[in-house]
């Protein structure tokens, strides 16, 4: 990349339910991101959102109602589908391509007028085959946890452990939907889900509409002097039908090297200094970790036990709380980037990591067991 | 600017009603397709953009999943795109951005819709909100009759010249529809059937409304790098792209001299350096699911003064012979697989400057036109391209 992009403004709501609507929550948060930059309306150059229709209340065409109140009033703006990190990168790719100098990217979901999450995700299922065995997201996500322990002896107890460190880092978090201290115990005793998976393994269903504000170099420089560079990012999707995958062998690490790639990482252990990834069950975080490269296969137990990711440790995950802490489904990965972007400029609160930290890695995921996954690599 | 971005190759479907394939299987057909026009396989492409209408359509969320495999996607960078009707003009878009910001050099599109297995008026229905307009908002046709309505009403238009004007598209483009492999309705129909059709909406009558189709449509980009790389010769370079959306309430906002049509036309033209689009363009691929709206368009997008369009409509002015040709293919009015329809436009616009539009070519055409819109009368896209670098 010749051209460079910043983050340069973020902003996001609690993960509780608001009485607010979702017009006015989105209103809100758009119009903090314009405060945080000084710009008005009519400076921004592009918006792009993430919002899902059947995760809208009902609504479809997600963006055409809330079109007018995240500023885009005959501007040029998209809109990507599930994954709110795909337009993070689509923004960057309006950037970059030289067309705007500033984009607004939003993520939107209102949870609280969802049904449940997996009466959304049996939605993911093709009518035919998946749908009428009832696999939605947990259910897949518990085949995986089951194969995850077999193969490698990650222990029911290791995968708690990761419920234990993530709602202790949302105490400290202003924004987290849920939060506590827990034993391993308690987690385990949680009440079953989805066996192996206990409710506190589970993520909850939160409100999130999550902004960021990216712009060029030379817009950056005018609008901060704190700008997070956009260093790198990588996808990858997965075959569709559970059977046909190994679901220990995902698309994690082809999305990871791709942004590695485009970030000049070598060695991730080393040049990652904190992540924020999607761990909507317990154990994905443990697996996540290997699959980024930040300890070996099936050690990702061993790593969570070392203290290497607890948030005073020299690789934290989660810090934040992460996504068992606050789930807002097509936010949860935007809401990555700014967790990532409030530690790397040092604007953390009482869940600032120690230390001086450089690059950071976003995480965000989607679909049965990981079948899509997306990294963006940012940096101060 | 980034990047030069050029449309390599198209791949459709034989859009109409599909029973025959299931909907992975239809898309499927669309990509294969476009793998074999170009010769290239799915390991080439450097990533993948996928969409469709919303879930409620098929009853199937997050497609792009779905149809990993069917995209031979797997493995790939994926965004998936969805801006209501307008989908398919977006998803040409995204492609355009990902290749023109440097991040890839080829990317596959892929727009699919299978409207025989919903309901698509149920479906529109649940674009407008539930507390207010949901009630009055009698899917598409209810919306494009108003505003057809404000349309002529505006311009003291002569109400039989406007029904022989959207009388006489209705008949040239099912004529063309039978110049068109891919078409979906193919039926030779008159003035006078046009004329005496079931009313839907009134002046709307069933010939001035777009079919349910079951369609896909890929289409590939390629950055300048990589056509050169391949040697390919007759490409279809993007030259100007606009994009605008308006007010969500469909009452807050005059229909009659649309500003999302005016202004991403407007983009479009500022960037592609076109100053007078009837002279400068060649031939034109509006999205018209409705006769009377494509007129609208017209005066919209700068193709002729407004409340114009109805005299020169019937001077031929848009007909296959006439000064800008505009949908050759039949358009939206005869095929209308709403995920695929935008990027079928682009895909159509791209065949003519690449003169791979078979029977319903446009002798000599070098600069295309394409559109799309959606949402209640809310959204616009355009990209225009062009045989010249």
């Amino acid at each position: 990349m010749s051209k460079k992009v910043a983050v340069v403004a973020v902003a996001q709501t609690p993960g509780a339910e608001s009485k607010d609507n979702l017009y006015d929550q989105a209103y809100h948060v758009t119009r903090e991101i314009l405060d945080k930059s000084g710009l008005n309306r009519e400076k921004v150059g592009t918006i792009v959102s993430a919002a899902s229709d059947i995760f809208h209340g009902g609504i479809s065409c997600a963006n055409s109602y809330y079109w007018e109140t995240t500023g885009a009033f005959l501007k040029n703006a998209s809109r990507q589908d599930g994954e709110s990190l795909f337009a993070f990168f689509y923004g960057v790719m309006r950037i970059l391509a030289g067309h705007y100098d500033t984009a607004l990217i939003l993520a939107i979901c209102k949870g609280s007028e969802n049904p449940e999450n997996d009466a959304c995700t049996l939605m993911f299922s093709d009518p035919f085959y998946q749908r009428e065995l009832g696999i939605q997201e947990t259910i897949a996500a518990a085949l995986q946890m089951r194969q995850y322990m077999d193969k490698y002896g990650v222990t029911k107890e290791q995968c708690a452990g990761v419920s234990v460190k993530n709602f202790r880092n949302a105490l400290g978090n202003p924004y987290a939907h849920k939060r506590g201290r827990y034993t391993v115990k308690d987690v385990l005793e949680s009440g079953m889900l989805a066996d192996p998976l206990t409710e506190l393994q589970v993520a909850p269903k939160s409100e999130g509409i999550v902004a960021v504000l990216l712009a060029s170099e030379e817009a950056a420089k005018k609008i901060t002097d704190k700008p997070i560079w956009f260093k790198g990012y990588g996808s990858s999707l997965d075959n569709y039908f559970l059977g046909d995958r190994n679901l220990l062998e995902g698309q994690l690490p082809a999305a990871a090297a791709r942004a590695y790639k485009m970030a000049g990482i070598n060695d991730p252990r080393k040049e990652i200094d904190l992540a924020e990834i999607t761990e909507p069950y317990a154990f994905q975080e443990l697996l996540w970790c290997e699959d980024l490269g930040f300890c070996e296969k099936g050690g990702g137990g061993k790593l969570l036990e070392s203290g290497i990711t607890e948030r005073t440790g020299r690789l934290p995950v989660n810090p934040s709380g992460g996504v068992l802490a606050n789930n807002p489904y097509v936010s949860r990965g935007l809401q990555r980037v700014v967790e990532a972007v409030l530690q790397l400029r040092g604007e953390a609160g009482e869940h600032q990591v120690d230390g001086k930290r450089k690059t950071a890695l976003a995480h965000g995921t989607h679909g049965f067991a990981g079948q899509c996954h997306a990294v963006a690599i940012l940096g101060s | 600017m980034g990047k030069a971005v050029a449309i390599i190759g198209v791949g459709q479907t034989n859009h109409g009603r599909r029973m025959d394939v299931s909907y992975p299987d239809l898309v499927r057909e669309a990509v294969l397709r476009v793998y074999e026009e170009t010769g290239l396989s799915p390991n080439d492409v450097d990533g993948v953009v996928s969409g469709t209408m919303p879930s409620m359509m098929e009853g199937v969320a997050l497609t792009h999943f779905y149809f990993a495999d069917a995209m031979a996607s797997a493995g790939k960078p994926i965004l998936k795109t969805e801006t209501c009707g307008s989908t398919g003009v977006s998803l040409a878009h995204t492609a355009y951005y990902w290749i023109s910001s440097g991040m890839a050099d080829l990317v596959l599109a892929v727009g699919h819709e299978k409207m025989t297995e919903g309901d698509s008026q149920a479906t529109m229905t649940t674009v407008v909100e539930p507390w207010y307009q949901r009630y009055f908002i009698a899917g598409a046709p209810g919306v494009f009759s108003m505003q057809s309505q404000m349309w002529s009403v505006r311009y003291g238009l002569d109400e039989k010249k406007v029904r022989d004007a959207a009388a006489y598209i209705s008949v040239t483009h099912h004529d063309s529809a039978f110049d068109n492999p891919y078409a979906h309705v193919k039926i030779r129909v008159t003035a006078e059937d046009v004329k005496n059709a079931r009313v839907i909406t009134y002046p709307v009558r069933l010939l001035d409304v777009c079919p349910n189709s079951d369609g896909a449509c890929a289409v590939i980009f390629a950055s300048e790098e990589m056509v050169k790389k391949l040697g390919l010769k007759k490409v279809a370079w993007v030259k100007g792209l606009g994009y605008r959306g308006e007010e969500y309430f469909f009452g807050d906002s005059d229909k009659a001299v649309w500003q999302s049509a005016v202004q991403a036309a407007k983009q479009a033209y500022d960037m592609a350096g076109i100053k007078d689009p009837r002279k400068e363009l060649d031939v034109a691929e509006v999205y018209n699911p409705f006769t009377f709206q494509e007129m609208l368009f017209y005066e919209c997008f700068g193709f002729c003064g407004l409340g114009e369009a109805p005299d020169l409509v019937l001077q031929g002015t848009f007909g296959r012979k006439g000064e800008l040709p505009c949908d050759p293919s039949g358009g939206t009015l005869c095929t209308n697989p709403i995920g695929a329809t935008g990027l079928i436009r682009t895909a159509e616009a791209a065949l003519q400057v690449m003169e791979k539009a078979g029977d319903h070519q446009i002798p000599g055409a070098k600069l295309a036109f394409s559109h799309a819109m959606g949402g209640v009368d809310q959204f616009n896209g355009v990209m225009i391209v062009g045989s010249e670098r």
